[in-house]
């Protein structure tokens, strides 16, 4: 079980990845949502704003209408924000659930695809 | 049981959600395709005169049956991977990605079969030579691609509207036929008219006008509410009755079943006998609309597939690549050249008729699978569902039975001459799936041993260890990791 401070510090990596990757930026330029986190294990959640694909800000609990809900385990959460985990795998496997649009579910594994085509 | 499974179900609002209308449209316009007018066609070679109708009826009645299958099924796992994940559950991993990719072949026929019908459709109102019939496929198709690769997006209000409006127009059109003077019934009751086995060929061919309705589920991520998909599951199906039954019963009325047997355009022949030229221009207008549904929708959903197929190493990564639009262009230029293809074999051959045979095999075969998923997931799920259809196990086992006879019954047809039997439809199915059970055992586990060593070599792992983890684990090996791109 992973505890927020290491989501937090997951997040940031993710973050700072997120908005250096100018190919990633271009892709992204007219996705602009919210999305709502919810750890199925220790039930706490947090927020992430995205703007024009540029990640605004991860607060801890829900902030906002979401246009995505992700709900898995902290473990995974904190795995898939590090890279060390491919988001589809564990989604086809039925491990990690969305709430939102296919087009949306793709977008959001896409920015993990093109930070870390390895993963 | 594991991940998200063990959390109790999130009931939240989304911006963005699908209600029971949008639901709806997109269920029955995945379904109602310039392929279904064909397909009235075919159910009507088995079943003479006005008992179409009687098989529609009947094809709609069993059809009722997948919506309460589907329903569980989709409750239990509302997922975009839909069939993949119920059948990876029931029995296993590289049975679900076979059947899959088989599943899969029926989009490139459906996208196929409508590029070829629309194009022959627009030729003939043209009064152009037969041959320019391919250069609107290909215009069709390269239209279809050039839109999706620019990440063009039909907004749900507009496809609802579209949906509507050719199930509406096709109904109004069917029902003005039936009153125009001059036809009669024939043969209301006469399932068995061309052979015993007839019967059950006309109810085979018209459970293909539903085939597809089920692949609302996966936009059962984006539903308002649970329900909101078992809803469309059961209002679509009634709808596609309701409209195939009065083509059906109107094409019986007024065009010569001989006219309808050899044409690709059944539909531009009833407008043309019902309301002269403004009903073919009318019917054109709806077989060119049905295009946006078929090429947005099957473009869309069957190049996330195979992107996600990529993604999880099943496939060749480069069906993975994304232009600067977020489009998987590898998979949708492969999509739409392989339907370039088949429609242009279909051109040479004149087979339509066989693609309908082989959609209605396959869609049987995976009603069949679909049942064969709920009664495994019966004994092995306990979890709550938004729907539990009654009687759900010795229904599904009854489901089993009937889609196999009925996957037998297409399989061996001629929709060509009711009174033969032909191994094409059945031969094209298990080629297919043999092509996929092979590519499966062969390959995959090759793409994932190389994409495994691919992962190894890249990169250590990211993560810092935690602090009691990091004493007990030995440093790395000099060189043995390098900088991660940003």
């Amino acid at each position: 079980m992973a505890n927020w401070d290491e989501l937090a510090e997951a997040l940031a990596d993710y973050t700072v990845s997120c908005n250096t990757n100018e190919r990633l930026r271009k892709m992204q330029r007219d996705w602009s949502r919210t999305l709502h986190f919810v750890c199925a294990d220790t039930g706490s959640a947090f927020s992430m704003l995205v703007e024009r694909g540029e990640i605004l800000s991860t607060p801890e609990g829900h902030v906002g209408t979401p246009d995505i809900v992700v709900t898995t385990q902290s473990e995974t959460f904190c795995d898939m924000f590090w890279g060390d985990l491919n988001p589809v795998q564990k989604y086809l496997r039925g491990e990690i659930t969305v709430k939102g649009s296919q087009e949306d579910v793709m977008r959001l594994d896409a920015i993990s695809y093109v930070i870390w085509p390895d993963s | 049981m594991s991940g998200a499974e063990t959390a109790h179900p999130v009931v939240v609002a989304l911006r963005r959600s699908v209600g029971t209308a949008t639901a709806t449209a997109t269920s029955a316009g995945l379904a109602f395709a310039a392929i279904d007018y064909l397909g009235v066609v075919s159910v009507l070679a088995y079943a003479p005169g006005a008992t179409a109708a009687l098989a529609i009826f009947i094809g709609g009645l069993i059809v009722l049956l997948v919506s309460g299958i589907f329903s569980e099924l989709n409750g239990l796992y509302p997922s975009a991977a839909g069939i993949r994940l119920y059948l990876g559950r029931a029995v296993g991993n590289r049975t679900a990605l076979s059947v899959t990719f088989t599943y899969m072949t029926t989009v490139v026929l459906v996208i196929a079969a409508d590029a070829f019908l629309i194009g022959a459709a627009v030729r003939h109102v043209l009064g152009e030579p037969a041959a320019l019939a391919y250069v609107w496929i290909a215009a069709l198709l390269g239209v279809a691609l050039v839109a999706n690769l620019l990440g063009v997006r039909i907004a749900g209000w507009v496809q609802t509207v579209v949906t509507y409006t050719v199930l509406a127009g096709t109904a109004v059109l069917s029902v003005v036929a039936l009153f125009h003077v001059g036809g009669a019934f024939q043969h209301p009751l006469n399932l068995f008219g061309k052979g015993g086995f007839s019967g059950i060929q006309a109810i085979a061919f018209a459970l293909f006008l539903y085939a597809a309705f089920e692949w609302v589920t996966t936009t059962a991520e984006e539903a308002r509410t649970p329900p909101v998909i078992t809803r469309a599951l059961f209002i679509a199906p009634v709808l596609i009755w309701i409209v195939s039954s009065v083509f059906a019963l109107a094409l019986v009325h007024l065009v010569p079943f001989s006219s309808l047997h050899g044409s690709a355009y059944p539909q531009l022949l009833l407008g043309r006998a019902a309301l002269g030229t403004v009903g073919e221009l009318w019917m054109l207008a709806l077989t060119v609309l049905t295009a946006l549904n078929t090429f947005n929708g099957g473009f869309l959903v069957a190049s996330r597939v195979i992107y996600a197929a990529a993604r999880e190493g099943n496939l060749p990564r480069q069906f993975a690549w994304l232009n600067l639009r977020a489009v998987p262009w590898v998979a949708v230029t492969t999509l739409a050249t392989v339907s370039a293809i088949v429609a242009a074999v279909v051109f040479a051959t004149g087979q339509w008729l066989l693609l309908v045979a082989v959609g209605a095999t396959i869609e049987a075969g995976i009603y069949a699978i679909g049942s064969l998923c709920l009664v495994v997931l019966r004994g092995r799920e306990t979890r709550e569902r938004p729907f539990r259809l009654i009687a759900g196990k010795p229904l599904a086992v009854f489901g089993i039975v009937l889609f196999s006879v009925l996957f037998v019954a297409t399989g061996f047809s001629d929709p060509k001459n009711a009174h033969h039997f032909s191994v094409a439809p059945i031969g094209v199915i298990m080629v297919l799936g043999a092509l996929s059970t092979a590519y499966v055992l062969i390959f995959v586990p090759k793409l994932q041993a190389a994409a495994a060593a691919r992962t190894a070599a890249a990169r250590p792992r990211r993560r810092p260890p935690r602090p009691q983890a990091a004493a007990q684990e030995p440093a790395p090996a000099a060189g043995s990791s390098r900088p991660i791109d940003g």
